[in-house]
């Protein structure tokens, strides 16, 4: 295809040049909806709108207020540290899959409003360029947790039998419960926590009512790794890879930028080590990574060489490495003597003999067992200080699938009378041939705590409402071990209780939770006073202890797969993949993840299954075709989306959708409102991960799959001219996201900014300007973004959505191109359709300082402040959206209705609790955009000022949301008239450039391009030079 | 080519909607302008009835009492912050303890029952006023309150427009005194004492939109 030739697309239905420009394949011809807006003007509201305007009309002056009667209701008695209007900030810390994440939240008047990364936690926290400040990353999920917070849909209150009752009575049904004289009849089924306290009260459980059983299940889960490590070195440790210090690292199907329990650290040291300007590796020196995975992750994006191979090939690929690096057996499988495949695997294995000692392997938790002992052999062998090993907390502890297998054949043999559910929801993602929903219903008391009436709590006697971990205190430890803890935020909204009061209320135990807690960190001898442990978050030096390890020279274990890339149907695999909004289902009824949308497939509101063309082409199957998936005797109708550089043969299931009882918004409803599909229904104990021997057919039916991977689109906006065309548009791209190899920028005369053909244009001078540029004096606020550091995590994303008050528009909306998010990550494809690079680009707006949309407004709402800024002043807007006609950015977004009136009913108001007071709260018909966080420039400001203090602030003193959150300091935000800030040395580096910069809009925001650093032995001959 | 004609019957129209119309729109244009710009629609002279009556006028005028005994936080806050009922009965339990008029306050703090105040100065939503920018940069309390030292009941005594502040904003001067001396009320500052503040302390009042709008 000669689309082809210029390199970029952007999507599939680009290089289908059939297709009308700015159509795609996802456009709505052909599907019906029905006719349901969400704003209706009917008969009843159009009446009283005029009646509304003909009493204004008529009756000035007669009593009539400019604003209604507010109030002001000051506290009874106000707290010492309170000062009402300002915020306070909080260490805690939230448990993902059983592994904590540090967190500082933001509190406003006694309610926590904003999420955010601590900075001073020792396992992630420290800046990626050496001497520098942290802002405390955190993932997307953490940004959104803390709208479940305020989630209507939070259950209120205790259920018994579908009924509501109260928490006295079942406190007096615990306490006939603990009368019995023995327990071993009782069971407990808790989700993953690494919570000590949790596991010091589950020691006293054990002693104090043996009998008792405590079983662990997470969907979602890193044993794989634990057996691994068992098999390589006969005991349970902990890897922690050390990416700053890895010259190569190879990543076997492991995501670790965003799916793994260290992710956040591992962002981090991989842009530490990354960075050629102040790399850890010394200066000029880069990483390079080497990603094998069958579904395109974030690492993916930010390798250097990718190989689409099945999941169940990876092993295959895995044993060729090992028998290329140290002769042992030859794999017989196909898929290693494909050509891609077998050139790559030489070049590594060269490259990582040359850097032994400097190199890391990293096996991802879909891989079995065998594929993380090799990866453990190999970093004994070839790593040094690239790995350390940790002893692990709970090295006795089943695998989760075990677990929960043990339980339903307990509850078979009726061995349980009562079970106690704490956390989770396995009725819903428990492996399907346990048919553990069933199960459950057959044991006489159940319990189930839970934040929400899930599908679980139906299905159990006792429901119990569980506190949000900003309500709760508790404590939890990093994938290092560092104990971190949880303190509330607010009291319990509902009267939730936690597991940790759960279980202290099991044992008759009255000791409120943070003495509990406090007991812990005393008994851990970790020393330090609580207060201090409280104020910081953390306590430092609670690593887990260091463990030397030996290989214990037991090889192979690897099944003899044999197959290649090509296989047919009955024969592909399936993974089962962690969905980017809903993680394993839990925040389904997330709008803001919901609605963000996955990085790689751009979907929102759904989750789909992932087809590389060529197997769909193979199939018969289009992108929205909904296909029948067998696996055995199970199956599953879901939507098919066609992904580029999905491995061929495999089919990536995306978890988390299809849930019945999530909430109002989580819950599978009508195609045009999204929900997914419940892929769980395939999922078996038997093959958790990845599963073979799949057959996918069509069922005839299509569904409707909203992606954005088309809005907004750069391309459409600057060219004026009717006859440029898609090929035009393609030709542009390397222009908007540039890209440079190592040895081209290693030469002192490479500039990023020169790879636009107008910088060489002498004709077009720069700064050639009708209108007399503005001289700015004072502060001059600038950001800078890392193209080479955006791995599409959405922290950023989900961040400044919390930061600002942005409304999630719903499926049907976003269809429309009216998704709200000021910030998007435009996602690029570049090269083969079945095996492309991607490269991402986070887009918000520029504030240019000769702003197209500044001339273009009728009323003067959006003009340029004095420091650079383009202003957004909503009250005057009148929704003429001619500035976002004229932005060619397309950064702006405009309220097309009214998206908060649903916090209007009583039922929702406690979701307005969540807006951030300091950002003016959008109704229908005014335009907004990102504003560089305006309020935190302004709140800096003027504290200094009140200080006394004048001159630029401190650098670093403001962080916008977006940057605040980004583990890999990809953003970068600052003041320009200081020379020693970080931004004025980013917009001098020689990769800075300027999205669009041939407009002569001056956009205050630069990117720097990515530098990419393949091996040069796999560089081809045949690409075009970068000049 | 043939003259146009209007239709007959756009005749009635002229005579009792086009005409009319003419005759009473600018008058209603004007009246419009000039009810907008009257005080009494910007609410200067409003003064709400609150749930306790509590005098200004008795507390800081006639005992003295400074702005900042009670709204503590202003000089760190955005807002001002009426005082919680826990400042007032620093006094009141031991002064006029059985008082009907202070039960209100009584209640809000023993029973946690919070006293409703009827808020006075009011600024639409999407305005962002901070109190301490200006507080501590010298602007007096009565400078945008008025004399409160004499009110027995709370009014808004500025129109509190965009205007007035930008106003303000452009030409500092006459309104800034030394900042130790914001909460005097009738305070006269000396001749040039407010230029004198301004280059000291830099004063520099931004106009830009997102000073106030964000």
């Amino acid at each position: 295809m000669s689309s082809l030739d210029h390199g970029y697309w952007k999507s599939i239905a680009e290089l289908e040049s059939d297709l009308p420009s700015g159509e795609t394949e996802f456009a709505t011809s052909g599907l019906a909806e029905a006719d349901d807006s969400v704003d209706p003007l009917n008969r009843r509201n159009f009446a009283k709108l005029m009646g509304a305007s003909l009493a204004l009309a008529g009756v000035a002056g007669a009593g009539c207020k400019r604003y209604e009667r507010e109030g002001i209701v000051p506290l009874g008695r106000r707290p010492e540290d309170q000062v009402p209007g300002t915020n306070q900030a909080y260490a805690t810390s939230f448990e993902l899959g059983g592994h904590g994440q540090a967190l500082v939240v933001t509190s406003f008047e006694g309610r926590p409003i904003k999420v955010d990364g601590n900075p001073e936690h020792p396992f992630a926290g420290g800046g990626v360029v050496a001497g520098t400040k942290r802002h405390g990353a955190s993932t997307a999920f953490a940004q959104g947790s803390i709208l479940h917070l305020y989630d209507p849909d939070r259950s209120q209150s205790v259920n018994h039998s579908g009924k509501g009752a109260s928490f006295s009575d079942w406190k007096a049904w615990l306490g006939e419960l603990r009368k019995q004289a023995n327990f071993n009849r009782v069971r407990v089924l808790s989700e993953a926590t690494s919570s000590p306290t949790v596991a010091a009260l589950r020691r006293r459980l054990n002693s104090e009512m043996p009998g008792l059983i405590w079983h662990e299940w997470e969907p979602i889960s890193w044993d794989n790794e634990r057996a691994g490590m068992v098999q390589a070195f006969g005991k349970v440790v902990r890897p922690l890879a050390k990416l700053d210090q890895a010259e190569t690292i190879v990543s076997l199907d492991c995501d670790f930028f965003v799916d793994h329990p260290a992710s956040l650290r591992y962002s981090r040291d991989f842009a530490r080590s990354r960075n050629p300007e102040t790399s850890t590796l010394g200066r000029g020196r880069m990483n390079r990574l080497y990603v094998v995975e069958s579904v395109y992750s974030s690492a993916g994006v930010l390798c250097d060489h990718r190989l689409p191979v099945r999941s169940e090939h990876v092993q295959a690929v895995a044993q060729q490495l090992e028998h290329l690096l140290v002769g042992t057996p030859a794999s017989q499988a196909e898929v290693v003597k494909e050509a891609k495949v077998a050139r790559v695997l030489e070049a590594l294995a060269r490259e990582v003999k040359a850097n032994t000692g400097r190199v890391v392997f990293l096996a991802g938790r879909k891989q079995p067992p065998a594929v993380h002992a090799l990866a453990a052999r190999l970093n004994q062998t070839f790593g040094g200080v690239t790995v350390e090993y940790r002893e692990d907390p709970n090295p006795t502890r089943p695998t989760h699938a075990e677990a929960i297998a043990t339980l339903t054949r307990e509850i078979e043999q009726q061995q349980v009378e009562t079970l106690f559910i704490l956390g989770g929801n396995p009725v819903y993602d428990a492996p399907a041939d346990l048919d553990f929903a069933t199960k459950l219903g057959t044991v006489k008391n159940t319990v189930h705590l839970s934040e929400y009436n899930n599908e679980t709590s139906a299905r159990c006697t006792w429901h119990v409402p569980r506190a949000h971990y900003l309500e709760s205190w508790g404590d939890s430890l990093t994938w290092d071990g560092t104990l971190t803890l949880q303190q509330p935020l607010i009291a319990p909204m509902y009267g939730g209780i936690s597991i940790i009061e759960l279980c202290a209320m099991l044992l008759g135990d009255e000791t409120p939770a943070d003495q509990l807690v406090a007991r812990t960190l005393a008994e851990s001898g970790a020393g330090g006073s609580w207060r201090q442990a409280v104020h910081d978050g953390f306590v430092d030096k609670t690593q887990l202890a260091p463990q030397a390890v030996q290989a214990t020279g037991g090889g192979g274990g690897l099944a003899a797969a044999t197959g290649g890339s090509d296989v047919n149907n009955g024969q592909l695999e399936v993974t089962f993949v962690a969905s980017s909004a809903t993680y394993d289902g839990r925040f389904a009824n997330n709008a803001w993840l919901q609605e963000t949308p996955d990085f790689l497939t751009k979907v929102v509101w759904d989750n789909v299954a992932l087809i590389s063309p060529d197997t769909a082409d193979k199939l018969g199957v289009r992108s929205q075709d909904v296909v029948r998936i067998k696996l055995g005797d199970r199956q599953l109708d879901i939507a098919a989306l066609v992904m580029p550089g999905q491995a061929r043969g495999s089919i990536g299931v995306v978890l988390g959708g299809g849930r019945t009882k999530a909430g109002s918004v989580g819950n599978k409803q009508r195609e045009w409102v999204g929900g997914g599909f419940d892929a769980y229904k395939l999922r078996a104990s038997a093959a958790l991960d990845i599963a073979t021997g799949a057959t996918v057919t069509k069922t005839g039916g299509r569904y409707k799959i909203v992606t954005t991977q088309d809005h907004h689109d750069i391309r459409h906006g600057f060219s004026l001219s009717d006859t440029v065309g898609d090929k035009e548009y393609q030709k542009k791209v390397p222009d908007l996201v540039r890209e440079v190899d190592r040895q081209d920028f290693a030469d002192a005369s490479y500039k990023a900014e020169k790879q636009h053909p107008w910088y060489h244009d002498h004709h077009h001078g720069r700064g050639a300007s009708l209108y007399k540029e503005h001289v700015y004096e004072g502060r001059k606020w600038a950001m800078a973004i890392d193209l080479g550091n955006c791995m599409g995590c959405n922290a950023c994303v989900v961040a400044c959505q919390s930061e600002n008050n942005i409304p999630v528009v719903g499926k049907r909306e976003v269809n429309r191109n009216r998704e709200m998010s000021w910030l998007r990550i435009d996602r690029y494809f570049k090269g083969d359709l079945n095996d492309p690079d991607v490269v991402g680009q986070p887009v918000a707006c520029q504030h240019c300082e000769n702003a197209p949309c500044e001339a273009v407004c009728p009323v003067g709402a959006t003009l340029h402040s004095s420091e650079g800024l383009n202003d957004m002043v909503y009250n005057r807007c009148v929704g003429t959206r001619y500035c976002l006609n004229n932005c060619p950015y397309r950064v702006r977004r405009f309220n097309f209705f009214d998206y908060h009136k649903e916090f209007q009913d009583a039922r929702n108001n406690v979701r307005k609790l969540l807006f951030n007071p300091d950002v003016t709260v959008r109704e229908r018909g005014v335009m907004e955009k990102c504003t560089y966080c305006v309020q935190r420039i302004q709140g800096a400001k003027i504290k200094a000022k009140n200080a006394g203090e004048r001159g630029p602030l401190p650098d670093g003193t403001i962080t916008t949301a977006c940057q605040a959150a980004c583990p890999t300091e990809a953003i970068v935000f600052g003041d320009l008239s200081d020379p020693e800030s970080r931004v004025s040395k980013l917009h001098g580096d020689r990769r800075q450039y300027e999205l669009l910069g041939e407009f002569n809009d001056k956009p205050r925001t630069r990117f720097l391009a990515r530098v990419r650093n393949p091996n040069p032995e796999l560089v081809s001959q045949s690409q075009p030079a970068h000049h | 080519m043939s003259r146009f004609l209007f239709p007959e019957w756009t005749q009635p129209l002229k005579k009792y909607v086009i005409t009319p119309a003419l005759l009473i729109g600018p008058v209603y244009v004007v009246i419009m302008a000039a009810l907008i710009k009257d005080p009494q629609t910007l609410r200067v002279g409003y003064m709400p009835e609150q749930p306790v009556p509590y005098s200004h006028a008795l507390h800081a005028g006639e005992m003295g009492l400074d702005c900042r005994y009670c709204h503590n936080v202003v000089e760190v806050s955005p807002k001002a912050a009426v005082p919680p009922a826990a400042t007032c009965m620093n006094c009141h339990q031991t002064v006029h303890p059985k008082s009907e008029n202070l039960l209100p306050v009584r209640q809000a703090f023993f029973e946690n029952e919070p006293l409703r105040w009827v808020r006075v100065h009011d600024l639409p939503d999407y305005v962002y006023f901070n109190h301490s920018a200006h507080v501590t940069r010298g602007v007096g309390c009565e400078s945008c309150h008025g004399r409160v030292d004499r009110m027995v009941r709370v009014w808004q005594s500025q129109s509190l427009t965009m205007q007035w502040c930008l106003d303000c904003h452009r030409n500092p001067e006459p309104n800034l005194r030394e900042p130790a001396n914001v909460t005097q009320m009738g305070y006269k500052p000396a001749p040039g004492e407010g230029a004198k503040v301004k280059a000291r302390l830099k004063i520099n009042p931004p106009t830009d939109c997102s000073t106030c709008h964000r």
